[in-house]
C-alpha cells in the first residue's frame, strides 16, 4: 500500500513536470523547459528502481531495512559449447562432486579435473572408515565390549555410505561400521543455496521426491517466492552470504544435495566425523564428547549465551574444528542428517512422535544445555519443518568419486571439448 | 530415684512466643517457630527474611491452568537470568529459592519436564530473589511463587479455598497469565475461558482491585509458542485473532497489558512407560521469549 502511494506521488510529480515543459515550450521560455526536464528525471528514476527486483536485508523476526542496494541474483548464461565455462560455472556453484563422477570425469581435461579435485579437498574433509558408537547411553561400556567381540564374520562388508547397525544393544546404543566418505567442512551457506534457487532448483521436479511435490509449492520465503523461509524476494538478508542457510526443510536439503551431486550424511558418518573414534586394543573405540576434546569449551562453539544472538558466519570459531578439520559441527545450527530420529536419550520405540521425524545433530546458537550439544546427542524434527536454527551440510562417498584422472588410470587421451559437453549433459541427467 | 538435672529457663523464648510474627502474604500473626502460616499456609521464611533484613519484597504472580507450563517457565526464567547477567542480575535469597530452579533445570537437562506442582500450598516453591537492573541505583526484592494450576483455578471458581492465593494476589504488583499455545492452535476454547476467569477474579478481588489493576501491569504470555511461528512473530495479533474474549477484557479492564510469546522446547514427544504412563518430554531445550515478559513487568511496576 505504501509503495503504491509512493508510486502515485512520483507519478504526480512527473505529470506536473510534463505540464511545466509544455508550458515552457508554449510560452517560449527554454529555462523553464530545462528545469522541468531535470526535475522530471528524479521521479522517473525512482519509479524504475521501485519496479526492479530488490535484495533487502532481514533476519528472522525482523523487518528488512529500507534503502538497501538492490542486487538481482540471476544465474549467468553459459554457452553450451564452452566447456571451460561450463566447468567454471559448476565449480562456482559448488557442484564439483558431479564433475568427479566417473562418467563426467572422463570428459574433463586434466586441468579441469585437477581444479575439481582441489575444490573437493579445500571444501570437504575426509572421514576415515571404521567403527563408531552411535547414541550410547550410560553404563553401556560392557555391552559395547560384548557386541564388538560378538561381531559376525563379514559384518563389515557394507554398501557405500550406508549405516548398518551391527547389533542393537538395548540400552547400549549401536556400533556402526562406516565407509570412507567426504564431509563438508562448513554447513551450506546462504550464498551456496542462492545458486540453487537461481538455477531454478525449486522448479526441477527431478530433484525432489515425488511424494513431496505438493508441498514444494508451499516452500516459499517471506515474500512468497521459492526459497528458504526467512529470505525475502528470493534472496537472503544483506551481509549474511556466509551464514548457514536456515529455514529449509529436510526435503529442501535433500534436493539441494542432489543438485550438487552429494547427499545428506548418515548419523553414523556425522558422529564419526565429530567424535573421531580411535580403535582400542580392547575393541571398543575411544570417542570424543566434543570435536575438540572431552569437556565443553563455550569459546569453541556458538551456543546459547554466545554473542551475537542468531547465526554466525560458517568460518568463525575454527578452534572448534574436529580432528579431521571439519568446522562448526557443534553449535551455530542444528544439521539435518539422512537418518530417522531414533529417540535421542530414550530407547527406540519408547517415544510416540507427533509426526515421523528426521534426525538433527550438533546443537544451535540457542541450545541451552551442554549435554544437548555433544557429538552423540540426537534430536528430531518434522522433515517438513523449516526452523530458524536448522541447516545442513553434505557428504559424498569416496567410492562414488573418481579421485585419479582417467588418463592416468586408463591411459586414455585427453578429453575433447565435445566430451566435456557430454559430461555436462550427463551431469544434468544425474540431477534429473 | 530419678537423678536431678538443671534445665535452663530460656525466658527469651517465651518472649519470642509472645510476639506474633505477621505472615508476609496474608498478615496474620504466627508463632516464632512456625514454618508455614497457620492461616494461609504461606512460608514464614519470607516474613523472617523481610524482618531480619528490613526489606519489603514486591510480588509477582504467575497464573494459569494446570499443564500450561508455569513451573518450566519460572525455573527457566530464573536460570536464564542468573546465567546471563548483562541486562539484569539476580541473586536468590535462601536455599528454598533455588529449589525451583534446581528441579526444573535438572529435569530439562535430562530431556524431561519437571513433576507437576502439588496442590498443597506448603509444598509450593517460592522464589525470593534480589534483582539489580542495569540503570537502577538500588536493587529490589522480588517474590514469585510457583503455584499449582489446579489450586489457582479452584480458588478462582470457589474463592477462599486457597487463602494464600487470594492474599498473594491482593498484594501483587503485577501478574503474568500463561496461555497454552498448542491448545489455542488446536481450536480448544478452554484456555480463553481460564484466562478470562483469572482476569475477572483479579479485578474483583476487593473493592479497590479495579482501580489498582488499572495501573498495574498484566503480561499475557503464550507458553509453548515455539511450534507456532505466527504466534511467536506477533503474539498480540495472534491473541486478537484467537482469544477474542480475553483480548477484549484485557483492553477494557487492564489498560497496562502486553502480550508475549515464549517457548522452551524446540520439539516434544510422548514418552510411553509402564511405570509412569504417558508423559510429554522435550526433545531439546532452546528457550525463546522467556525473559522479555519479566523485563516488561519490572519496567512497568508502579513506583512505591
Amino acid at each position: 500500500m505504501r509503495i503504491l502511494n509512493r508510486q502515485h506521488a512520483l507519478a504526480m510529480i512527473l505529470l506536473l513536470c510534463l505540464i511545466e515543459v509544455l508550458l515552457g515550450w508554449w510560452t517560449q521560455r527554454p529555462w523553464l523547459v530545462a528545469c522541468a526536464a531535470v526535475a522530471g528525471c528524479w521521479p522517473m528514476l525512482r519509479l524504475t528502481a521501485s519496479r526492479a527486483p530488490s535484495k533487502t536485508a532481514s533476519v528472522p523476526g525482523k523487518s528488512p531495512s529500507p534503502g538497501k542496494p538492490t542486487v538481482a541474483k540471476v544465474r549467468a548464461y553459459v554457452d553450451p559449447t564452452d566447456s571451460d565455462g561450463l566447468v567454471s560455472q559448476m565449480l562456482a556453484e559448488g557442484r564439483f562432486a558431479l564433475l568427479l563422477r566417473s562418467r563426467i570425469a572422463q570428459g574433463l581435461s586434466e586441468a579441469q579435473f585437477r581444479q575439481a579435485l582441489d575444490v573437493l579437498h579445500e571444501t570437504m574433509g575426509l572421514v576415515p572408515d571404521g567403527a563408531v558408537i552411535v547414541d550410547p547411553t550410560d553404563g553401556a561400556a560392557a555391552s559395547h565390549q560384548q557386541a564388538l567381540t560378538d561381531m559376525p564374520a563379514g559384518a563389515n562388508d557394507l554398501a557405500a555410505g550406508d549405516e548398518q547397525p551391527l547389533r542393537v544393544l538395548g540400552v547400549a546404543g549401536r556400533v556402526v561400521q562406516v565407509q570412507r566418505c567426504f564431509l563438508d567442512r562448513y554447513p551450506v551457506t546462504n550464498a551456496q543455496y542462492a545458486a540453487f534457487v537461481a538455477a531454478g532448483g525449486y522448479e526441477q521436479t527431478g530433484l525432489w521426491d515425488e511424494t513431496i511435490w505438493p508441498a514444494v509449492l508451499e516452500m516459499v520465503d517471506a515474500t512468497g517466492r521459492p526459497g528458504p523461509r526467512f529470505w525475502r524476494d528470493g534472496t537472503y538478508p544483506e551481509g549474511m552470504d556466509d551464514h548457514p542457510v536456515v529455514g529449509v526443510s529436510w526435503y529442501e536439503a535433500a534436493a539441494y544435495a542432489r543438485w550438487v551431486g552429494k547427499r545428506l550424511p548418515s548419523d553414523a558418518e556425522w558422529v564419526k566425523a565429530a567424535a573421531w573414534p580411535v580403535p582400542q586394543p580392547s575393541g571398543l573405540p575411544s570417542q570424543r564428547r566434543y570435536p575438540w576434546g572431552h569437556s565443553m569449551d563455550r569459546a569453541k562453539a556458538h551456543l546459547w549465551g554466545s554473542e551475537p544472538r542468531g547465526t554466525i558466519a560458517v568460518d568463525r570459531l575454527p578452534e572448534g574444528a574436529s580432528v579431521g578439520g571439519i568446522d562448526q559441527l557443534i553449535g551455530n545450527v542444528w544439521e539435518w542428517t539422512r537418518g530417522n530420529f531414533q529417540g535421542g536419550l530414550y530407547q527406540p520405540g519408547e517415544l510416540l512422535l507427533p509426526t515421523p521425524m528426521k534426525s538433527i545433530r550438533g546443537g544451535a546458537f540457542d541450545t541451552y544445555f551442554d549435554n544437548q550439544a555433544t557429538c552423540q546427542f540426537q534430536s528430531g524434527e518434522n522433515p517438513l519443518g523449516r526452523r530458524h536454527n536448522i541447516g545442513f551440510r553434505l557428504a559424498v562417498g569416496v567410492c562414488d568419486l573418481t579421485l585419479v584422472h582417467p588418463t592416468h588410470a586408463q591411459g586414455q587421451a585427453t578429453a575433447s571439448s565435445s566430451d566435456v559437453r557430454q559430461g555436462h549433459a550427463a551431469a544434468v541427467e544425474v540431477n534429473a | 530415684m530419678t537423678p536431678s538435672s538443671i534445665q535452663p529457663l530460656e525466658s527469651y523464648r517465651l518472649a519470642e512466643y509472645a510476639v506474633p510474627i505477621p505472615c508476609y502474604i496474608c498478615g496474620v500473626g504466627n508463632t516464632y517457630d512456625a514454618e508455614f502460616c497457620t492461616h494461609c499456609a504461606g512460608p514464614m521464611a519470607l516474613a523472617h527474611q523481610a524482618n531480619s533484613q528490613n526489606i519489603q519484597p514486591r510480588m509477582i504472580a504467575v497464573l494459569g491452568p494446570s499443564g500450561v507450563g508455569k513451573t518450566v517457565y519460572l525455573g527457566m526464567l530464573i536460570d536464564m537470568i542468573s546465567r546471563q547477567s548483562r541486562k539484569m542480575q539476580v541473586f536468590s535469597r535462601g536455599a528454598f529459592s533455588v529449589t525451583l530452579q534446581q528441579t526444573t533445570i535438572a529435569a530439562l537437562a535430562r530431556c524431561e519436564f519437571p513433576e507437576k506442582t502439588p496442590n498443597e500450598p506448603d509444598r509450593w516453591n517460592w522464589v525470593h530473589c534480589q534483582i539489580r537492573l542495569p540503570r537502577e541505583k538500588h536493587p529490589f526484592e522480588l517474590i514469585v511463587p510457583d503455584m499449582a494450576g489446579d489450586a489457582v483455578m479452584e480458588e478462582v471458581d470457589h474463592p477462599h479455598t486457597y487463602r494464600v492465593i487470594g492474599s498473594l494476589l491482593k498484594k501483587c504488583s503485577g501478574v503474568m497469565i500463561l496461555v497454552d499455545t498448542t491448545q489455542v492452535t488446536a481450536g480448544e476454547v478452554e484456555q480463553d475461558f481460564f484466562a478470562q476467569k483469572l482476569l475477572g477474579y483479579l479485578s474483583e478481588l476487593d473493592e479497590k482491585a479495579g482501580a489498582r489493576w488499572a495501573r498495574q501491569p498484566v503480561a499475557l504470555v503464550f507458553s509453548k509458542a515455539d511450534q507456532n511461528e505466527a504466534c511467536m512473530n506477533d503474539p498480540a495479533a495472534y491473541a486478537e485473532a484467537h482469544l477474542a474474549g480475553l483480548w477484549r477484557q484485557c483492553r477494557e479492564r487492564f489498560p497496562l497489558h502486553a502480550v508475549f510469546a515464549a517457548g522452551v522446547a524446540g520439539a516434544c514427544a510422548i514418552h510411553d512407560s509402564v511405570s509412569e504412563g504417558r508423559l510429554q518430554i522435550p526433545l531439546r531445550v532452546e528457550p525463546r521469549g522467556i525473559v522479555e515478559p519479566l523485563e516488561w513487568l519490572l519496567k512497568h511496576l508502579p513506583r512505591r
